[in-house]
C-alpha cells in the first residue's frame, strides 16, 4: 500500500506537507469517530479496574460479613444529618436490627457513628495480578465502620468488591474466546486458501453446517456437559471454548476469502519467484494483509461472547464459585421477589451493558478505520 | 431458481442428520445417563428399592443397547415421524412439541410483527432526523437495547409490571385460566400477560432492525439520485418511501432470516426466566436431565427453524431484486 501525503492540519502554520504511513491514516480515523473512541476509554477503564480489583476493592472476594447480609448501599457522605459539611468523607455505622412489620432481619443506619474514608489502609491480604503479595487497598473506613459502595448481596459479602473480581472473568472469558477462534480460524483459512482443493470444499460445508447450529441451545447443551467435579479454573476454560466453538467458521471463512484474491497478487508471486517457503508466504505476506480485517470481526464478537457468559452463569451453568463474574451476580436477582426488596443486585447490568456498548462501538471504529482510504 | 432451490434443499438434509447426531452425542458424552440420575435422585429421597428397578428402566427406554443403535433407531424414527418418548415425562415427544408450539408460535410471531413492525419505522425517522433530538434519543434507546441482554430486559420489565400491577407477569397466562378450553375470556386475558414477554423478547431485535435500517438510509440518502428527485420537486413523502426506502430495504430482507433465527434462538433464556410455557424453556430442561430425544427433536426443529429462516430470505431477495441471480 501507498503512503499518503495529506496537509498537517494547523489552520495558520505554515502549509506544511506531512507523510503519514497507513497506520497513522487508520489512527486518525479512528480518533474522528467520537463514539468509538469514548468507547475505547471506557474499556481501558474497565479492563484497568478488573488488573487492580485486588488494589481498588475494599474488602476480599470471599470476605462475608455475615451479620450485614443484604445491606443496602452504604456510601459516602460529605454532610451529615445536621447539614454539616466534612472534609473528608464519611459513612454512617450499621447496626442489625428487626423489622417491626415483617419480623425480618434488617440493617439500620446509626447516624451517631460515623467512620471517615481512610486511604491505604491494610485490608485483607492478596496477590496483585495474581503474583504480587500486598495488603494496602486503595480506601476504606476504620474498625467496626463497613463501606458497602453497592450494598452486600444474601451472604454479606461487598458487591463493589465482588463487581470488581467479577469483571476479571466476565471481561477475559469473551477475550480467551476470541483468541481461540482466531488461532483455529486464521490457521484454517490461510491453508484452506492457499491450497483449495478437495479439502478445502469440504471445509467449507463444514462451516456452512456449524454455521447453521443454533448458537444458544448449543451453548447451554454444551455448558452442561461440563461435569460438577472441575475445579473453577477448568470450568472457566471450558466455558471461553464453549463460546468460541461456532466463531471460528466466520473468522475462517473471511481469511480465506481475502486469501484467495491475494494469492495472485504481485506481491505474493513476487515471494514465491524468490524462493519463499510457503510458510513464511502465509506467515509473512498473506497474514498481515488479511490481520486488520480480521481484528475488526473479532472484536465485535467479544461482547456476544460477553454476553454467552453471561447469560449462562445467570443460568447457573456457567462459572462456578469461588471465581466469580457478573452473571454469576446477577444469578442471586433471579425473581422478582428478590429484585424489590434487593434491588442494588442488579448494579452488575450496568457493568455489562456499557462493556457491551463499548465493545461495539470500537468495533464500528475499527470497521470504518480498517480501510482508511475509503471516501 | 429452481436447480438453486433443490441444490440447497439438498444442504439442508445432510447438515440436520449431523445436527442430529452432534446432539445426540452431547447428550450421551456424560458418564451417568437418565437413569443413573434418576436413581440417585430417588434414593437422595430414601426411596432406595428404584435401584432394582435400574436394569427394567434401560430395558423401556433402550437405553441398555450401545449408542449406535439407540441413535438409529431414534434417527429412523424421525422418517416415520415417531420422534421417541421423553424419559422425564413418560409421553410421546412429538405431544410435548405439539403441546409447546403454540405459544411458542404466537411469541415468535409477535415479537417478529412487533420488532420489524416499529423497529423500521423508527430507523426511518431516524435517518430523515439525522443528529435531531428524536434521533438522539432512539440511538440511545437501541444502544440500551442491543447492550442490555434480553433476559435481564425481561427481568427489568418483570419488576416494572410489579410496580405498576401489583402481579406478577410470569407465564403466558393467569392461572385461573390454566387448562381452560380456549374462550374470549382466555384469550384477553393471555393478552394481558404476553404483552411483556412479547416487548422484552422483541425489544433487543426491535434496536437491531432499527440501526440497520437507519444506517441503510443514511447511505442511500448521501446518493445523487436522491438529490434529482427532489430537484423534479417530488413531494418528500415519495422521495423517502417510494425510492430511497425501497432501495434500503434490500439488505434488511438478507437479515430477515438472521432475525428469524435470533427470535427462536434469542429467547430461549427470556423463556426461562419468565417461566414461558414454550420449547426452549423445556429444551433446556431436557438437556439439564438428560432426556436425550426430547433434547434432541427439540434442538433439530429449532435448527430447521433457522435454515429455512435463511432460505426464505435469499428467495424473497431474488424475487424483490431482479440484479440477484443464481448461478
Amino acid at each position: 500500500m501507498t503512503d499518503l501525503a495529506v496537509p498537517a492540519a494547523e489552520p495558520g502554520a505554515p502549509a506544511r506537507l506531512a507523510v503519514l504511513s497507513v497506520r497513522q491514516l487508520m489512527w486518525r480515523k479512528f480518533r474522528r469517530n467520537r463514539l468509538a473512541f469514548i468507547g475505547m476509554w471506557v474499556l481501558i477503564v474497565m479492563y484497568l479496574m478488573a488488573a487492580f480489583a485486588g488494589f481498588l476493592a475494599p474488602y476480599g472476594a470471599r470476605e462475608t460479613h455475615a451479620q450485614f447480609a443484604r445491606t443496602a448501599p452504604n456510601g459516602l457522605h460529605f454532610f451529615d444529618e445536621t447539614g454539616a459539611f466534612h472534609a473528608i468523607p464519611f459513612v454512617y455505622g450499621l447496626k442489625v436490627g428487626m423489622d417491626p412489620e415483617t419480623f425480618l432481619q434488617s440493617t439500620v443506619r446509626v447516624e451517631a457513628d460515623k467512620y471517615p474514608l481512610r486511604l491505604f489502609p491494610v485490608g485483607e491480604p492478596y496477590h496483585l495480578f495474581g503474583l504480587i503479595p500486598a495488603e494496602r487497598r486503595l480506601f476504606g473506613v476504620e474498625g467496626p465502620g463497613k463501606i458497602f459502595l453497592f450494598g452486600t448481596d444474601t451472604r454479606g459479602r461487598d458487591l463493589f468488591s465482588r463487581v470488581l473480581y467479577g469483571a476479571q472473568v466476565s471481561l477475559t472469558v469473551g477475550l480467551v474466546g476470541v483468541i481461540l477462534s482466531l488461532v483455529l480460524g486464521i490457521s484454517i483459512g490461510l491453508v484452506t486458501g492457499y491450497y483449495g482443493g478437495w479439502m478445502d470444499s469440504i471445509v467449507q460445508r463444514v462451516i456452512e453446517m456449524i454455521q447453521s447450529f443454533p448458537q444458544i441451545p448449543l451453548w447451554l447443551a454444551l455448558a452442561a456437559l461440563i461435569p460438577p467435579t472441575w475445579s473453577s479454573a477448568q470450568v472457566y476454560f471450558a466455558i471461553s471454548i464453549v463460546l468460541s466453538i461456532l466463531t471460528w467458521g466466520a473468522l475462517a471463512r473471511q481469511v480465506r476469502a481475502m486469501v484467495l484474491s491475494l494469492k495472485t497478487s504481485d506481491f505474493v508471486r513476487a515471494a514465491l519467484y524468490s524462493n519463499a517457503s510457503t510458510t513464511r508466504i502465509m506467515f509473512r505476506h498473506l497474514l498481515p494483509s488479511t490481520l486488520s480485517h480480521v481484528l475488526v470481526i473479532a472484536t465485535l464478537a467479544i461482547p456476544a461472547m460477553i454476553l454467552g457468559e453471561t447469560a449462562l452463569s445467570f443460568l447457573g451453568l456457567g462459572i462456578k464459585s469461588p471465581l466469580t463474574s457478573w452473571g454469576l451476580l446477577l444469578n442471586e436477582a433471579q425473581s422478582v421477589q428478590v429484585i424489590v426488596e434487593t434491588p442494588w443486585l442488579l448494579i452488575p447490568v450496568i457493568f455489562v451493558v456499557l462493556t457491551i456498548i463499548s465493545f461495539n462501538f470500537v468495533g464500528d471504529g475499527l470497521r470504518d478505520a480498517a480501510d482508511p482510504f475509503a471516501r | 431458481m429452481w436447480i438453486f432451490l433443490a441444490r440447497r434443499i439438498m444442504v439442508l438434509i445432510p447438515t440436520l442428520i449431523m445436527i442430529m447426531i452432534v446432539g445426540f452425542v452431547i447428550m450421551q458424552l456424560p458418564t451417568a445417563d437418565f437413569v443413573d440420575q434418576y436413581i440417585m435422585r430417588e434414593a437422595s429421597r430414601g426411596n432406595t428399592g428404584v435401584a432394582d428397578q435400574e436394569a427394567m428402566l434401560r430395558l423401556q427406554f433402550g437405553l441398555d443397547q450401545p449408542m449406535t443403535v439407540q441413535f438409529l433407531h431414534w434417527a429412523g424414527g424421525f422418517l416415520t415421524g415417531d420422534f421417541g418418548i421423553s424419559f422425564a415425562d413418560k409421553r410421546e415427544v412429538s405431544d410435548i412439541i405439539m403441546d409447546r408450539l403454540p405459544a411458542t408460535l404466537a411469541i415468535a410471531f409477535m415479537a417478529f410483527v412487533l420488532s420489524w413492525g416499529i423497529g423500521i419505522p423508527l430507523g426511518v425517522y431516524s435517518a430523515t432526523h439525522q443528529y435531531q433530538a428524536g434521533d438522539v434519543a432512539l440511538t440511545a434507546l437501541a444502544f440500551v437495547g442491543i447492550g442490555l441482554p434480553d433476559f435481564l430486559l425481561a427481568l427489568i420489565f418483570l419488576v416494572v409490571a410489579f410496580y405498576a400491577t401489583g402481579d406478577v407477569l410470569m407465564g403466558l397466562s393467569s392461572p385461573d385460566y390454566v387448562g381452560q378450553p380456549m374462550s374470549w375470556g382466555k384469550a384477553v386475558d393471555f393478552m394481558s400477560y404476553a404483552w411483556l414477554s412479547v416487548t422484552a423478547v422483541a425489544f433487543t431485535g426491535m434496536a437491531f432492525i432499527m440501526r440497520v435500517t437507519r444506517n441503510n438510509m443514511l447511505e442511500e440518502l448521501g446518493k445523487p439520485y436522491v438529490m434529482t428527485l427532489r430537484a423534479k420537486g417530488l413531494p418528500e413523502r415519495v422521495v423517502i418511501w417510494r425510492h430511497v426506502f425501497r432501495n434500503a430495504v434490500h439488505p434488511l430482507i438478507m437479515l430477515l432470516g438472521q432475525v428469524l433465527s435470533f427470535l427462536v434462538n434469542g429467547f430461549a433464556i427470556t423463556s426461562i426466566v419468565l417461566n414461558l410455557p414454550t420449547i426452549q424453556s423445556t429444551y433446556l430442561q431436557a438437556t439439564l436431565s438428560q432426556d436425550t430425544y426430547l433434547a434432541g427433536a427439540i434442538l433439530v426443529l429449532i435448527a430447521l427453524t433457522v435454515m429455512l429462516g435463511n432460505l426464505i430470505s435469499d428467495i424473497l431477495l431474488a424475487w424483490i431484486d431482479p440484479r440477484v441471480r443464481y448461478d
